[in-house]
């Protein structure tokens, strides 16, 4: 299961990560549409639907599974297309 | 859910005419959507100087209309004004007929950002490092990302899931061509 961490603090979270060595491992997508539910009958929705696997350095996987709306999945892709070009800087 | 309007329903609808104002209709009918609550069903029946239990009925019956209007995305005068019964009271029909049609626009909304769904992205903060060296090779440059990503069960729920992990640089070329195929999709099925 997933144990929230403590907010955000730049040296203490660099400490916490490296104890906890998990690994982007892969990257499952699914893009749907939700249609109807039990509050409006006609939605039209459009989600992405995100699960990544991670792994700890014993090997063991773990899952995580979130859901976007498409202005969600767009801020996200600019966050990614921003780490890459800074990768290609360092 | 009920979702289904009964004749006694509109027939509880008619203790609106008690109500001392338009406005008294209007808050009760706007404070029913959100469902029934003791102090609200306590306060309208000393308003409306009518039963406790005529009260319940009255938010129930209410809360009952506009979910199904709501649910069936009820847009005109028509389409409401033809729930009603030919016998009920006209112009506290026109009247439950122009409130509903103010508010379902809003609560229309407040379905769609209340639908069951898996945890939601709420917020992502990386960092690119460069690492320099390791218990292995003593002299290197291979940028890292470090990547936490908090997700809400809901999206008006307050508690947050976080995860943090090391992307690489081919796991991130990995995320990118997965994104970047998300986004082909949306541009194809936007452009149907």
């Amino acid at each position: 299961s997933w144990e929230p961490l403590p907010h955000w603090d730049s040296a203490r979270w660099c400490d916490l990560c490296e104890a906890l060595c998990l690994q982007l491992v892969d990257i499952q997508w699914k893009l749907g549409m939700a249609v109807s539910s039990d509050t409006c009958r006609s939605l039209n929705c459009p989600y992405v639907m995100v699960m990544l696997k991670v792994a700890d350095p014993s090997g063991q996987i773990c899952q995580k599974s979130f859901e976007m709306t498409i202005p969600q999945f767009q801020n996200l892709h600019s966050h990614f297309k921003d780490i890459a070009a800074v990768m290609e800087t360092v | 859910m009920a979702t289904v309007v009964t004749a006694e329903h509109f027939s509880n609808l008619q203790l609106l005419l008690k109500a001392p104002s338009k406005d008294a209709v209007r808050e009760v009918c706007v404070q029913s959507h959100q469902g029934p609550s003791r102090i609200f069903t306590e306060n309208t029946a000393a308003k409306f100087n009518i039963s406790p239990s005529q009260a319940a009925q009255l938010v129930e019956s209410l809360h009952t209309l506009s979910r199904h209007v709501v649910f069936h995305n009820l847009t005109s005068p028509e389409q409401i004004l033809a729930l009603f019964p030919e016998s009920f009271h006209s112009s506290l029909k026109n009247l439950i007929t122009k409130i509903l049609l103010e508010n379902s626009a809003t609560w229309r909304t407040e379905a769609l950002s209340n639908q069951i769904s898996l945890p939601q992205l709420k917020e992502m903060d990386w960092r690119v490092d460069l690492v320099t060296s390791s218990e292995s090779v003593s002299r290197m440059a291979v940028p890292t990302c470090l990547l936490q990503l908090k997700d809400t069960r809901c999206r008006h729920d307050e508690a947050v899931s976080t995860v943090t992990m090391e992307l690489s640089r081919e796991s991130l070329d990995t995320m990118l061509d997965g994104l970047g195929r998300i986004r082909d999709q949306l541009s194809v099925v936007a452009g149907k």
